[in-house]
């Protein structure tokens, strides 16, 4: 005959043993490795930045003002370009500046093909492998009135796409 | 069972009880993650960029050209098929927009323009008075 005493002190303890596996489980598989391809919460944040940076640069700044991104587009002024979009995206009351990069590209259309002009080029920090996001804007040119011909663009008037890629690094 | 010793008993309940709360608190963590994540993931896959972009470059274009004939006006035209080719090659969208008769309302004159927007996954219509 088997001694059968402490049978409830052997139920609780498998019982707590079973509860501490699980635990340990639980906080084990909470630990998540941090990959490109999990990035999606700070690119959300780093797109609604770029395209609230082309929103006010879109915006001319008073009644019948001159709107920036028109202008740098008609100028084909991508280093103006570049320097006032990251000054943007570094406003800030405080802090260090962020390690923002970007290139980007206009598209027009001449007769029936798509076209792209590139207004910034990327710099030495493009490997190509950054986790960059893509903001875009619709610009709309007035007809050229100078003689010299707008390039690349054309004279007439016409509606370009803006985009610009950003990065960190 | 007989002659169990029932000693200590306070401190086995409160082993239970940390080890239920920890449960619980590990729960939590695991969820917020995923809830993080799923609703940046939506966040990004809705154009909602994409489709307040177009409105405006459809209202400036109702500004500047009112609800002219397309087909009488060759700088309309231009205008308004550069948005609807550049779309589709760089955005993946078929677009289409009408500008219709200006109708008095609410005690202002305003295009009716109709707006359709779908890129395969997010179909989007609408109909807004343009003052």
């Amino acid at each position: 005959m088997v001694n059968d005493s402490g049978q409830l002190y052997t139920m609780e303890g498998i019982a707590a043993g079973l509860v501490m596996l699980l635990t340990a489980y639980l906080i084990l598989s909470t630990t998540s490795i941090y990959t490109q391809g999990d990035t999606h919460i700070p690119d959300m944040q780093l797109e609604q930045l770029g395209s609230d940076v082309l929103a006010m640069m879109d915006t001319p700044d008073r009644e019948g003002g001159k709107n920036q991104l028109v202008e740098f587009i008609n100028e084909n002024n991508g280093g103006g370009f570049k320097d006032k979009f990251l000054e943007y995206c570094n406003a800030k009351t405080s802090g260090d500046l962020d390690t923002l990069h970007m290139s980007a590209s206009v598209t027009y259309r001449k007769e029936d093909r798509i076209e792209e002009h590139q207004l910034v080029g990327p710099d030495e920090t493009w490997t190509g492998r950054e986790s960059a996001v893509r903001v875009t804007r619709w610009v709309q040119l007035d007809q050229h009135q100078q003689l010299s011909p707008r390039q690349p663009y054309g004279q007439r008037a016409q509606a370009v796409l803006v985009e610009v890629l950003l990065w960190r690094a | 069972m007989a002659c169990m010793n029932e000693e200590g008993q306070w401190i086995v309940l409160m082993g239970l009880l940390v080890a239920v709360g920890l449960f619980f608190l590990a729960l939590i963590i695991n969820q917020s993650a995923l809830v993080g994540q799923t609703t940046a993931e939506g966040v990004l896959e809705f154009p909602k960029n994409d489709i307040r972009d177009l409105r405006e470059a459809i209202f400036d274009y109702v500004d500047k050209y009112g609800n002219v004939d397309a087909a009488g006006n060759p700088s309309a035209k231009a205008v308004r098929d550069d948005i609807i080719a550049i779309s589709l090659d760089r955005k993946n969208a078929v677009v289409d927009f009408k500008v219709k008769d200006r109708i008095y309302i609410s005690g202002q004159w305003a295009y009716p323009v109709e707006i359709h927007y779908n890129n395969g996954v997010t179909e989007y219509d609408e109909t807004v008075y343009r003052y």
